[in-house]
């Protein structure tokens, strides 16, 4: 494929860069986006400082290893659970990618979120629209220029120290990260290199880099050519109904030669955030953030012609197909995203507050003989994850006569997330013992909720010779 | 559009490669990765001005090491001054009741395990006797190694607890075992 653009719209042939100004667009996509823009900040900004449970709503106290999410308390013990979320995660974006192309990028995807929804809106109230700003370009710099610059950064930087600090706070929470300002870098140094450090790649990458992000970087962006096929619906431009392009004549009246719908504005490169242009048909560059459709589209309704010259079509589509939604990647791909949500689902309600696990007591024989009995020694690992202190119980019975079973503490309280191990010590009379090994059953109860779980045991012994 | 391009280097397929300038920033990182490299190079392996991370890691852990064992002594005078300590004793005995009153009784007068409050012993009477055989365990008769499990610190406590309690002779207890200390 050989495009008019030399290599990327974003680069120029010596591989320096072609900083993009996107003009100013207006339209229902933007309007959609930026409600969406809105309600994804606002979760994100304030996740952490909503109460649920005794605990923020997202904390992901690493450190500790205790995840509050939802009002729900997790321990190390249920990170399995993350695969289950990553492969809900993957196949969905496998399928929203075969279905609707690149839309995770234009409205989910944080670089998106944050350059079109606060940076870039930022640059256009401080340093005005595209047509001044390309102008400008060419002018020598002014007092009201670089007051203007140094207004936007001051900005960009002020908000970037936001976001870094709510990162910081999702995992420390808002509390201790207030007692970390207060106490002061010296006593938290890395906490605060932690923030200092993101604060500065959001910098960076906000002020600076931006679409390079997506076009060169992201490894998602450079798996599109596999992730799309034929029937994937895009952002396209109605190739067969726009050209040839030309001016807007009243072709009738003049007699002058047939031209199609697009009149060769160029609104829909310019609105473009990464420079492409939409009609050399689907790029790999395209974010699906549907701006030059706004664009076209208000062109369109000036000129009194029907919208969507540049709209949605699959490949298919656009060499006179039918749109195709039902096919088997799809399928499959749905299947496998329901399969692991539902996985995922099933888990979490069947999850207990606890956990419970049976060991052979560190350093023992697995068995000790002892004149006319037989010894075992285990330890139960108890661990609460409730997210208050809770009460629990626990009972061993063996189906031999004569076992004597002792329970080192048959009740223990424990505080949320902490942990006890229990010893248990269990002899059987070797008269009782005719078959070996027995299977004990082991009982652990949470007496605050009920929940419990039965775990087998095994009673080891040697060979018995009645 | 197909205007024919001199760059393409590679045709397979009908995938065509080009041969195209990097971006600038891309290069950028590559040759200073290198440039760091060197400098890397020099600063721990050559000049071993700064020590390498396994060495720091090393350091770090005998630092830790050596103050876990300043803040728990286990000589016998040290642990026989915590038997003395009223708070440090109740401390241990609820270790006790927890962890070795399962085989060793409620009140220490033995069970499966010797009696613990007369004055007989079978490892050794001395305070670092009692915490070697908590900490080591004697597993071929059934004594687990708690130190692993318990940790240092609640080895000291437990420890003396036991001294607190030895020769109290607590009635009912289990027939004496091992020999005897004066």
């Amino acid at each position: 494929m050989s495009s008019p653009a030399p290599i990327l719209s974003s680069m120029k042939v010596d591989g320096s860069r072609n900083y993009i100004i996107p003009a100013d667009v207006h339209g229902r996509w933007i309007r959609l986006r930026r409600l969406g823009f809105v309600a994804l900040i606002g979760f994100y900004v304030l996740a952490p400082f909503i109460p649920m449970g005794g605990h923020p709503m997202v904390q992901l106290d690493v450190a500790g290893r205790r995840f509050f999410l939802f009002g729900q308390t997790f321990n190390a013990q249920d990170f399995w659970m993350v695969l289950l979320l990553l492969l809900t995660f993957a196949f969905g974006l496998l399928l929203v990618t075969a279905w609707r192309g690149r839309v995770w990028c234009g409205w989910g995807c944080p670089q998106t979120v944050f350059l079109e929804g606060v940076y870039r809106p930022i640059e256009r109230f401080f340093e005005g629209p595209r047509e001044k700003r390309l102008r400008q370009a060419n002018e020598p710099w002014t007092g009201e220029r670089v007051l203007r610059r140094v207004a936007k950064l001051t900005a960009f930087l002020l908000v970037s120290m936001v976001i870094a600090h709510t990162a910081t706070a999702i995992f420390v929470s808002p509390r201790e990260l207030w007692l970390m300002i207060a106490e002061g870098p010296g006593t938290h140094l890395e906490a605060f290199s932690l923030t200092t450090g993101f604060t500065a790649i959001l910098m960076f990458n906000f002020t600076w880099f931006r679409e390079q992000f997506c076009v060169v970087l992201c490894p998602y962006g450079r798996l599109q050519s596999v992730l799309h096929d034929r029937d994937s619906v895009t952002v396209a431009y109605a190739e067969k109904r726009g050209e040839p392009r030309g001016k807007a004549h009243k072709t009738l009246e003049t007699g002058a030669p047939k031209v199609g719908d697009c009149v060769d504005c160029r609104k829909c490169v310019n609105v473009c955030p990464t420079g492409i242009d939409i009609r050399n048909g689907l790029q790999m560059e395209c974010l699906a953030c549907n701006q030059c459709i706004d664009a076209c589209d208000e062109v369109m309704v000036k000129l009194n012609r029907p919208t969507g010259l540049v709209g949605f079509a699959s490949q298919t589509e656009l060499s006179g197909g039918a749109r195709r939604v039902v096919r088997p990647r799809l399928m499959v791909y749905g299947a496998l995203m329901l399969l692991s949500a539902g996985t995922l689902g099933v888990s979490l309600v069947n999850r207990t507050p606890f956990e419970a696990n049976v060991f052979r007591q560190h350093g023992t024989n697995p068995f000790v003989v002892d004149g006319e009995v037989v010894r075992n020694a285990f330890e139960v690992h108890v661990t609460n994850k409730n997210p208050a202190e809770a009460r629990f119980s626990l009972a061993l019975t063996a189906p031999v006569s004569g076992a004597e079973i002792s329970v080192g503490t048959p009740t223990i309280e424990l505080k949320s997330l902490t942990d006890a191990h229990v010893p248990v010590m269990v002899s059987i009379p070797t008269s009782s013992l005719s078959m070996t090994p027995v299977e004990l059953t082991l009982t652990v109860k949470d007496e605050t909720n009920g929940s419990q779980r039965v775990i087998p045991v095994r009673f080891m012994a040697p060979p018995m010779h009645h | 559009m197909n205007a024919p391009n001199d760059k393409i280097v590679r045709r397979y397929d009908d995938i065509e490669e080009e041969d195209n300038h990097l971006p600038n920033w891309w290069l950028f990182i590559l040759f200073s990765t290198i440039v760091f490299m060197f400098g890397y190079w020099f600063v721990y392996h050559t000049l071993k001005l700064l020590p390498s991370p396994p060495v720091e890691y090393a350091n770090e852990i005998d630092a830790l090491k050596k103050a876990r064992n300043a803040a728990n002594p286990m000589s016998d005078d040290a642990l026989a001054s915590l038997a003395k300590d009223p708070a440090i004793v109740a401390e241990g005995k609820q270790v006790f009741a927890s962890t070795c009153a399962s085989c060793h009784g409620p009140e220490a007068a033995g069970l499966v395990g010797p009696n613990l409050t007369d004055n007989y012993w079978l490892h050794g009477a001395n305070p670092t006797d009692i915490a070697k055989s908590m900490t080591d365990g004697y597993p071929e008769k059934g004594m687990p190694s708690w130190g692993p499990i318990l940790g240092a610190e609640k080895v000291r406590k437990v420890t003396a607890f036991i001294l607190s309690i030895r020769n109290t002779n607590v009635a009912g207890g289990k027939a004496p075992q091992g020999d005897p200390v004066n």
